[in-house]
């Protein structure tokens, strides 16, 4: 069952069972979030409105895959909106290079750890992350909130992608046995 | 950079796998590598729950993604997850709609010289081999099916037609007779379903289709 602390895993349930009422609500309940997600990766406003109708469709579609208890419903809202968004995002790279756009995203936002403190599933996310050596603490940041890719991420911090993908992946690992401890 | 690591020990699979799930969730892999993995984790139980299990580990950073103001863009999904059939009309309905399009015709024949929006062709249900086709069209607004082969089943029976989006279970929109069946229908995404069933007249009654489904297209743009 769905903790009842969490609104928008409710919302999700009842969205699973056809409720068009449950829709309307978690979308003005959850729209501005998911639009700062797709607007942070994306970069243009027009296209995160269009990937934000298309999340929704799925959010209408896919309900009935929520399982709660994996986590929290606007956990699994932001999953598929990030996913969604680094798909298109993924999809048009070849035409367009913008590296210089990419980065001037990363750049507006404050460091992850500074706003997290309050929360405690945050809260380890950021002590884990100081764990790690401070550039790839950046990588990892950088590529989760600005979707940027290995080939980014490699020109960004002026290595080979290889490099850059054997430190990137041994620092997940890393992350991983800070945050399940 | 300062190191490059050579002399760390080789990873595990299981490492490994794990690595891949949360580099996928991470975003940082290449488009053909996004859709390998994509493809794994509809197949790889173990391995989809390793992708939900980094998407846990890194929800903490959700927070630093600022709220942006989103357009009420609600009424264009719902109009494309829940389309209003084309109904057969009642009769005075008939006569009234028979004035309007009168009175469009004329106001139609004024706008139309130039400009006017074309409907591009979004699906080709059959062949002409297969002695039955329906072509799609969508003009930004309405979706058009007409018959460009073949005729309306045996009598007692109709064709009726479905618009399927992944995963989901189809949508009917409506009764392909010798007219061309128009629908007030947002734009259908790429990679969406278009069939067509037999149905017996008037369509079907259950919500789903019940007769043999007979032609099927991907939308493609």
């Amino acid at each position: 069952m769905v903790a009842m602390d969490d609104p928008v895993g409710q919302l999700l349930f009842r969205i699973a069972a056809q409720d068009r009422a449950a829709f309307a609500e978690v979308y003005s309940a959850t729209s501005s979030k998911l639009m700062g997600v797709l607007l942070r990766i994306l970069g243009q406003r027009a296209e995160a409105e269009d990937a934000l109708q298309e999340v929704y469709t799925r959010v209408w579609l896919r309900a009935g895959r929520y399982d709660a208890s994996k986590g929290a419903g606007m956990t699994w809202l932001i999953a598929l909106a990030r996913n969604h968004a680094i798909d298109r995002l993924r999809a048009r790279r070849p035409e367009q290079s913008d590296d210089g756009e990419a980065e001037l995203v990363v750049d507006q936002s404050p460091r992850a750890e500074t706003r997290l403190i309050a929360q405690g599933e945050a809260r380890r996310v950021g002590d884990c992350f100081d764990a790690l050596e401070p550039d790839r603490a950046d990588a990892v940041r950088g590529a989760y909130l600005s979707g940027l890719s290995y080939q980014d991420l490699a020109a960004r911090h002026d290595v080979p992608i290889n490099t850059m993908r054997t430190w990137l992946r041994r620092s997940l690992l890393k992350l991983k046995e800070c945050l399940d401890e | 950079m300062t190191d490059i690591p050579t002399a760390e020990s080789p990873m595990t699979p299981e490492e490994a796998d794990d690595a891949l799930a949360a580099e996928y969730v991470l975003g940082v892999l290449d488009h053909a590598e996004r859709l390998q993995v994509a493809s794994r984790i509809k197949t790889d139980a173990t391995f989809a729950a390793r992708v939900v299990a980094w998407e846990g580990r890194l929800a903490g950073l959700n927070d630093d993604f600022a709220e942006a103001p989103a357009p009420n863009l609600l009424p264009q999904i719902e109009a494309r997850l829940f389309p209003k059939p084309a109904k057969p009309r009642s009769n005075w309905m008939r006569w009234f709609a028979g004035a309007l399009v009168a009175a469009s015709l004329v106001a139609g024949a004024l706008l139309l010289m130039p400009g006017t929006p074309q409907a591009t062709l979004v699906a080709e249900l059959g062949t002409q081999s297969e002695g039955l086709v329906y072509l799609a069209r969508h003009d930004g607004t309405r979706l058009e099916v007409t018959r460009a082969a073949g005729t309306r089943p045996a009598a007692g029976q109709d064709h009726e037609l479905w618009i399927i989006a992944p995963g989901a279970a189809p949508v009917s929109l409506g009764l392909l007779r010798d007219a061309p069946l128009s629908v007030e229908y947002p734009r259908p995404p790429a990679g969406w379903v278009l069939a067509v069933s037999v149905e017996p007249e008037g369509g079907s009654t259950t919500g789903a289709p019940t007769g043999p489904v007979i032609l099927t297209a991907e939308v493609s743009l």
